[in-house]
């Protein structure tokens, strides 16, 4: 059951990794960015090691895509 | 033409990684290098040696306090980077960035549209938020948690409410005058820390370790403990406010 749910935590990681190198758009690719962050928390949570799932959680899921939008903002949204 | 080459490469790439963590001994295997040397040690005595009960903290502030002091100093570093280029790129009007638009008459305007129902939820959660940062800064060396994160969150609200309420606002909560002294804050603790410890212990870091010195002993970690959160808030906010500012 434990492994199953790392499993298909990996399997959702790696669906998403592809979506955010796939997405043309740079605002959807930071937010999808976004939800790895919190994948990426959650298995870290599982797997034992709450220090590391919380420093994540603030800057995988939250301040990176806050720095990617205004980035985002004073450059392009397009990639070309 | 160049695809096929790319793709066989990565191919070749991905079978060497592939190869390279078959090699690696399996995952709690009790005699691998990893758990022979010093974990143990860090396991067994890490609380007692320490004080944390946190083993991650014990590591972090006390067996591997250089490395910390380290990567502060990375941080730091990474922060004047990060204002060289954005000095340079804004003075030399890069044409790969671009130029905001000219400011507005500047009132008590939020940086973006933002709607009542969102200013409304972050002001309402703003203290809780606070508060909660301060406690993971504060008992990082009892549970998981710690500097890094604590400052992390409270980094991140102090960009929610730039956001919701303006630029003016957040001049009020971080001063500008404060601001270049909170840059090198947490350097500036593992150095003062660092002589105490020298002075205590002679070690640079050293913590003294007699039962009539833990009361010491814990104001020295949560001294490290808030300089870094605080560091890595005004950190955070401050790349944020460079990128923004205009």
């Amino acid at each position: 059951m434990s492994e199953l749910f790392d499993l298909v935590l990996l399997a959702l990681l790696i669906t998403i990794a592809l979506l955010v190198v796939r997405a043309r758009d740079l605002l959807v690719a930071a937010i999808i960015f976004s939800g790895y962050g919190l994948g990426l928390c959650l298995l870290w949570l599982h797997r034992g090691a709450p220090d590391v799932a919380m420093a994540e959680a603030a800057v995988g899921a939250g301040v990176t895509t806050v720095l990617f939008l205004v980035a985002i903002g004073v450059t392009g949204r397009k990639e070309k | 033409m160049k695809k096929p080459l790319v793709i066989a490469l990565l191919i070749l790439l991905a079978l060497a990684l592939l190869a390279a963590m078959a090699e690696l001994p399996a995952v709690g295997q009790a005699d691998a290098p990893v758990h022979t040397h010093v974990s143990a040690r860090y396991i067994e005595q890490g609380e007692a040696e320490t004080g944390a009960h946190n083993l991650v903290t014990a590591v972090l502030l006390n067996y591997r306090g250089m490395d910390t002091f380290g990567e502060v100093l990375v941080l730091f570093t990474a922060l004047c980077a990060g204002f060289a280029v954005l000095l340079a790129a804004a003075r030399n009007g890069n044409k790969h960035y671009r130029q905001p638009p000219a400011p507005q008459e500047s009132g008590a305007v939020p940086v973006i549209a933002v709607s009542p129902v969102v200013s409304f939820v972050v002001r309402l959660l703003a203290p809780f938020i606070a508060l909660f940062a301060a406690y993971v800064i504060l008992k990082g060396h009892l549970s998981p948690g710690g500097g890094f994160q604590g400052g992390m969150i409270l980094g991140a609200l102090f960009i929610a409410l730039t956001l919701v309420l303006g630029k003016q606002y957040s001049a009020r909560l971080l001063p500008v005058a404060w601001r270049p002294w909170l840059y090198a804050l947490a350097p500036a603790a593992f150095l003062v820390v660092g002589m105490i410890g020298l002075q205590l212990t002679g070690y640079f870091l050293g913590y003294p370790q007699e039962p009539a010195w833990h009361g010491v002993r814990e104001a020295m970690m949560v001294t490290l403990e808030i300089a870094i959160g605080v560091g890595g808030a005004v950190l955070v906010a401050s790349l944020f406010l460079a990128l923004e500012s205009d």
